[in-house]
């Protein structure tokens, strides 16, 4: 009798304690996947790669961590992939384009994600924005590009990129006279184009630009509302903007910058598993080693939580409706 | 500069520099061969290593890899008809039917002989060019740029092959190159142009499955009609031509060197792609031909059709340094990712890189040489086993190429939309063979049509019309015109001498 007991009672015990015990998720012998909606090479896919490197050993169970590119319509196939298909288990981590949430709230065809739905891990840095011109022009401030005769010409790739559509709003709201002449196959051509004075700037983020900055190229004259302290002296564009509609489209296009490289894993996955996701990312940001390789590669790393984002994205979609027309009016996003 | 020249030199054959270059060239001698996964990608694979090295060894890694898949590439192009990469598909053309008639090794050694011919000259056009290459690249602006990708579509008049209606034929195949081109947002205003609400084809379609299809498939249908192997019924004695290959490429020395400054020259010119080089120097191969019977031979198997893009594809390497190196714009999408490793090592492309840093510029010069001349050698100790795979029977060979045909079609975006694109020009391409329209200007028109339009479009842009006005581009559209009058010539010619022909 008294064995029996003994028995039904640590059985007992180990029913009660057994949550307790198993609760640690481990990433042992698994593989973890990072897509990447941009062909190899480029900023995203760098990042993506550094990562893959330096989470492992800050994730229990040390997993092998693998890149996968995903090509195509500027990340949305990614995006749309790791929104449908894949699977709630932690096993698949995304990164794609920051602009996706504006896709969304201008309804492009074609998407198939709800960015909040998505089980947010953070953003490892942010980008900023500048508009810079050719030094050897007698322009320093946005009031001279305003009263500039002729009309600059500013280079740049296409719509849909902030070498376009930083300066198009500037153009329309604060009426600096330029004419933006797009086509050009990269923004390092549209550099060339610079030096052979076919073209007097472009805008671009600060990291691509800063080389150029640095040898005296060109000059800064504007940024955008998310910031670095080497232009933080620089005036941003919404805050000169004449009337608060506009101010509320200008932040509109910059905002994602915030969340400048977004990382989330699938909709629905569990809170431990996002969780030991987020504390692995967040130890790979303060890794120095891997901040050196970073900063080598052209990336300011300041690791933007996943609730932070959240709340970015959440702020872009529940933009007023006249402040999305206007900038629908603009954007296509294509 | 001499003294850095040395420097460089001695730095690559330094231990661990060179020990790095042998990993990268066994690493690129794969990568090469086997179709789809392409030097771009491996270099973006291979960056994250770079990061602890200093940058000379950084360089010997990726240039010792990137600078020989256009040597390796070559050799699958000619032995199975497959692009190994997308700079090689205009050695099929020849090359491949060379295999066919049993050549295999004749077209191997010329290949591999004028691909280390090219890549010397490229990278003695990367060295000599280091004092004047700022004045270089800032002459050519947008409208030269134009006028350049003109000249290359007015080429495609000496790439339509003999025959009644060929040129006809030709510029109707380049115009629907130019149209496949157009499938994608449209550079000024980001309308979307033939995408049929699909997503996949919003950025334009993929060269490397479009190619793989079009020249892969007609040849593995071709083969399953014949029932033979490659290389037909000729038996093995053929086979020991490597020799001969690489005897022609001395015979036609001034071709080869030709064709390697026009490889050199389209590499320097940032923004034209990776795949221009070997088509404008497969036609000016063409038009070395001085009468239209010679001419006529080009496609069935001609040895020049094999060492004009052999050595095209390899002198590129050398040109696309110059505009990467010197002002950080990068003239094809492998040498962007170079760019990153520029970045890694700590180093800005630039004025630096021709004064301070010169030494490690001439190191990438010599790399590119020792790296092509060590896989030339070791490729010719198994050249002619390599050329016996043409005599293995079809049915053997056939699985094995549609693998790689797919596999190398899918593993580049990992997209099913691209093994569809392949069947889709698989099917294009077999029509086209079938009913003898000329394959080479379609692809010319694919690989020219988005930067004739952008260039087009920003010269009016920016200048009006003033920009016709400009002398270079007077230059380059006097020798453009030139091009196609000598091409309709030679086929007035040949009218002219089938006319007198039939009358006797």
């Amino acid at each position: 009798m008294q064995r029996i007991v003994a028995f039904v009672l640590a059985a007992l015990l180990v029913v009660v304690l057994e949550p307790l015990y198993a609760q640690q998720p481990s990433y042992a012998g698994k593989t973890i996947s990072i897509i990447v909606g941009y062909a190899p090479g480029g900023g995203y896919d760098r990042i993506a790669r550094m990562v893959a490197r330096y989470l492992p050993k800050y994730l229990p169970g040390n997993p092998t961590i693998i890149v996968q590119n995903m090509p195509g319509a500027n990340s949305i196939i990614a995006a749309n992939h790791v929104y449908t298909t894949a699977k709630p288990d932690g096993l698949t981590v995304a990164i794609f384009n920051r602009n996706l949430p504006l896709g969304q709230l201008v309804k492009v065809e074609g998407v198939r994600y709800d960015m909040t739905k998505f089980a947010w891990i953070g953003s490892m840095s942010s980008e900023t924005t500048i508009l810079a011109i050719r030094s050897d022009l007698p322009y320093r401030t946005y009031t001279d590009l305003q009263k500039a005769e002729p009309a600059l010409v500013i280079g740049a790739t296409g719509p849909g990129a902030n070498t376009y559509d930083f300066p198009l709003l500037l153009r329309a709201f604060l009426k600096l006279n330029l004419r933006i002449i797009s086509g050009y196959p990269s923004s390092a051509d549209i550099m060339l184009a610079t030096e052979r004075k076919e073209v007097d700037g472009r805008a671009g983020s600060y990291s691509s630009i800063k080389p150029w900055l640095d040898r005296g190229v060109v000059r800064p004259i504007i940024r955008a509302r998310a910031s670095v302290p080497e232009i933080a002296r620089l005036p941003a564009d919404e805050d000169l903007a004449p009337d608060a509609r506009t101010k509320a489209v200008m932040s509109l296009r910059s905002t994602p910058e915030i969340i400048g490289r977004p990382f989330v894993t699938a909709p629905g996955t569990p809170p431990e598993l996002v969780n030991l996701l987020r504390e692995g990312f967040v130890k790979v940001s303060q890794d120095r080693e891997f901040l050196a390789e970073a900063t080598r590669a052209g990336f300011d790393i300041e690791f933007v939580s996943g609730d932070a984002a959240l709340k970015v994205i959440r702020e872009v979609l529940n933009s007023p409706a006249d402040v999305v027309r206007i900038f629908s009016s603009f954007f296509k996003f294509e | 500069m001499l003294d850095a020249l040395l420097q460089g030199l001695t730095a690559v054959l330094q231990w661990n520099a060179f020990s790095f270059m042998l990993i990268g060239i066994g690493v690129g001698f794969f990568v090469g061969l086997l179709p789809g996964l392409g030097g771009g990608t491996t270099l973006a694979l291979m960056l994250p290593f770079v990061y602890k090295m200093e940058p000379i060894q950084a360089f010997a890694f990726l240039l010792g890899m990137h600078s020989v898949t256009a040597t390796t590439g070559d050799i699958t192009s000619i032995l199975f008809g497959i692009p190994g990469e997308g700079t090689t598909a205009a050695s099929i053309l020849d090359g491949h039917a060379m295999a066919k008639k049993g050549a295999a090794g004749r077209a191997l050694g010329a290949s591999l002989m004028s691909s280390l011919v090219g890549a010397v000259v490229g990278a003695a056009a990367l060295a000599l060019a280091v004092p004047v290459v700022r004045p270089l690249v800032l002459t050519f602006g947008s409208p030269e740029l134009f006028m350049v990708a003109v000249l290359g579509i007015a080429s495609i008049a000496s790439l339509s092959g003999g025959g009644e209606r060929a040129m006809l034929r030709g510029f109707l195949a380049g115009c629907l190159g130019l149209m496949v081109a157009a499938v994608g947002p449209d550079p000024q205003s980001g309308v979307l142009r033939y995408t049929f609400g699909q997503l996949y084809l919003w950025d334009g379609l993929e060269l490397v499955p479009v190619l793989v299809g079009f020249f892969a498939i007609p040849e593995i249908i071709d083969l399953a009609v014949r029932k033979t192997a490659i290389a037909g019924d000729v038996s093995g004695g053929r086979l020991s031509g490597v020799f001969e290959g690489v005897k022609d490429t001395f015979r036609h020395f001034w071709l080869t060197l030709r064709c390697s400054l026009v490889g050199t020259w389209i590499g320097v010119l940032p923004g034209l792609g990776g795949a221009v080089a070997q088509w404008m120097a497969y036609a000016h191969a063409v038009q070395s031909a001085k009468t239209p019977e010679d001419r006529a031979r080009f496609g069935t198997g001609d040895v020049r059709g094999v060492i004009g893009p052999g050595a095209a594809n390899n002198s590129k390497e050398g040109g696309d340094l110059i505009p990467t190196i010197a002002f950080g714009v990068p003239g094809s999408s492998s040498m962007a990712i170079l760019l990153g490793a520029f970045f890694l090592v700590g180093l800005v492309p630039g004025p630096d890189m021709l004064t301070k840093h010169l030494p490690v510029t001439f190191s990438m010069v010599w790399t590119i040489v020792l790296a092509n001349v060590i896989t030339v050698a070791a490729s010719f100790a198994f050249l002619n086993q390599l050329a016996r795979l043409t005599s293995i029977r079809g049915e053997l060979l056939i699985p094995f190429l549609l693998f790689l045909t797919f596999i190398g079609s899918y593993t580049a975006h990992n997209s099913l939309g691209d093994i569809i694109v392949t069947l889709v020009f698989g099917l294009l391409g077999y029509v086209m063979v079938r009913y003898r329209w000329p394959r080479a200007p379609l692809v010319l028109g694919l690989v020219l049509g988005n930067i004739v339009e952008r260039y087009l479009w920003i010269s009016t842009a920016r200048y009006g019309l003033a920009w016709l006005g400009r002398p270079v581009v007077i230059i380059i559209f006097l020798v453009a015109v030139a091009v196609m009058v000598s091409a309709f010539a030679q086929q007035r010619r040949a009218r002219v001498a089938r006319g007198a022909a039939h009358a006797a």
